[in-house]
């Protein structure tokens, strides 16, 4: 029915969910509840949905159980306590930080310090004594290379305690390790090192540039067997396979039995098994 | 709730001694279950607290409340794909200053049951649209916000919604005629 000519029942319906909203203004929408003022359909429809907003808004309203409020509570609590736990570790790195910082130059650099001053007192030292001055003598030229392994020595040093702070960041870590590997006939404490970053830093990268180290010292017996060892913890594939190789290379027979259970588990990296495979064709 | 999102966690507490119970019956409307409703409250609330630091002051809270809600009611309704159980108001503990007086206390006792029946029976995006749109605290604008769909098309899904409601409540109504 179309009580004005422009408006049909369907377009006045269109206003229904502004009327039933309590909100909305009385003189809001007048073309349309001049409408429905008129119509009868359009009353009957209006008067059956505000009796279903009505019952819908008057329903009764449900009490949860005094449990939710504990279980609330409870896990605000414990959000609470992590918060403060996270607050707490980060104030706990901040300080480690700090302390690594001072560890990992502080102490190498007082070290050099002490070095450079020991170097120009016995510079001056040597100065009073005309005779010292004399590079042929054989004594001077014992003191200095005396004094350049010294010098060589406090670098492999710093590189060491680089690896061994293992909380300190990778790429700290790997500046160690290289700084370790790149030395022509490192002490037997650096190769112990270097053995020992490839077996238990967290670092994949790090543990492939002590292999690489280790790599050039492969005549020693105590690096082949650090190798072979570490294998059996590896779960690293590009790890593993360039660990393989190197046994291989090395033509390390006791390396046989540890890379041919690598070559038949049918869990390994298949990658793993294929270097193996080829491994044990050259041992 | 900047308070919470800027650390201060006990704010909570006021928000939810606040909304919980609205809330909560809101998701009791829409699940028809009061220990899914209860769950389900709890992990809003929870996901308050993990996605505190995502809410923005131009929104109005209670939007943004209703938001994680349907997220919630969504993710549950995937896992158990289970369709709400109409409520039985016997079932519900009303607060004692709703709770109806003696005269006609049956018939809008049956007024509710079928209403809740009915309720059941939407579709549940229809039911959703529908409990939205007769929470008077949102507008019609938040509810859109909350759907993600234009204002218009709210209005018109939560017109659509409540005449599926009615017809669906006066088919409930109707006695089922005799077979003869």
């Amino acid at each position: 029915m179309d009580a004005t000519p422009q408006m049909t029942c369907q377009t006045a319906r269109e206003a229904f969910p502004e009327f039933l909203d309590f909100r909305t203004a009385p003189t809001a929408r007048m073309a349309e509840r001049s409408h429905l003022a008129v119509c009868p359909d359009c009353q009957r429809e209006f008067a059956t949905l505000t009796r279903i907003a009505t019952a819908l808004d008057e329903a009764p309203s449900a009490l949860p159980s005094g449990r939710m409020r504990q279980r609330f509570y409870a896990m605000l609590e414990e959000e609470k306590h992590s918060a403060r736990s996270i607050h707490l570790a980060a104030e706990r790195e901040h300080h480690a930080r700090g302390l690594s910082l001072w560890r990992r130059l502080g102490l190498p650099l007082a070290g050099c310090a002490l070095l450079a001053a020991g170097f120009v007192g016995g510079t001056r030292f040597s100065a009073r004594s005309p005779e010292s001055q004399d590079h042929s003598d054989p004594e001077a030229r014992r003191q200095l290379a005396d004094l350049q392994q010294r010098v060589n020595a406090m670098g492999q040093l710093v590189g060491y305690s680089l690896i061994q702070q293992r909380h300190s960041p990778t790429v700290d870590r790997l500046q160690g390790v290289l700084t370790s590997a790149s030395r022509e006939n490192p002490p037997p404490q650096v190769i112990n090192e270097l053995i020992s970053a490839l077996a238990l830093d967290p670092s994949a990268h790090v543990r492939l540039s002590a292999l690489d180290g280790l790599a050039a010292h492969l005549e020693q017996e105590v690096v082949r067997a650090g190798v072979l060892a570490c294998l059996a913890r590896e779960e690293n594939p590009l790890v593993q396979v360039s660990m393989i190789d190197l046994l291989a290379t090395a033509r390390d027979a006791s390396a046989r039995p540890a890379i041919e259970k690598l070559s038949t588990n049918v869990t390994t990296d298949r990658n793993v098994r294929d270097a193996a495979r080829r491994a044990l064709a050259q041992l | 709730m900047l308070a919470v999102r800027d650390g201060e966690l006990n704010a909570l507490g006021e928000l939810f001694e606040r909304h919980h119970g609205r809330l909560y019956g809101f998701l009791l409307k829409l699940t028809g279950d009061r220990s899914t409703a209860e769950d389900l409250t709890q992990t809003v609330f929870q996901r308050m607290l993990k996605y505190r630091h995502t809410y923005r002051d131009q929104g109005n809270f209670a939007a943004w409340m209703y938001h994680l809600a349907r997220r919630c009611t969504a993710d549950h309704v995937r896992r158990s794909s289970a369709a709400p159980r109409p409520i039985d108001p016997a079932d519900l503990n009303l607060h004692a200053d709703d709770a109806p007086h003696a005269a006609g206390q049956a018939s809008v006792h049956d007024d509710h049951r079928l209403l809740y029946a009915a309720l059941a029976l939407l579709d549940r995006d229809d039911r959703e649209v529908l409990l939205l749109s007769r929470f008077q605290e949102l507008s019609f604008a938040e509810i859109a916000g909350i759907l993600e769909c234009s204002v218009g098309a709210a209005k018109v899904r939560a017109h659509r919604a409540l005449r599926e409601l009615r017809d669906a409540f006066f088919r409930l109504q109707r006695p089922t005629p005799p077979v003869s």
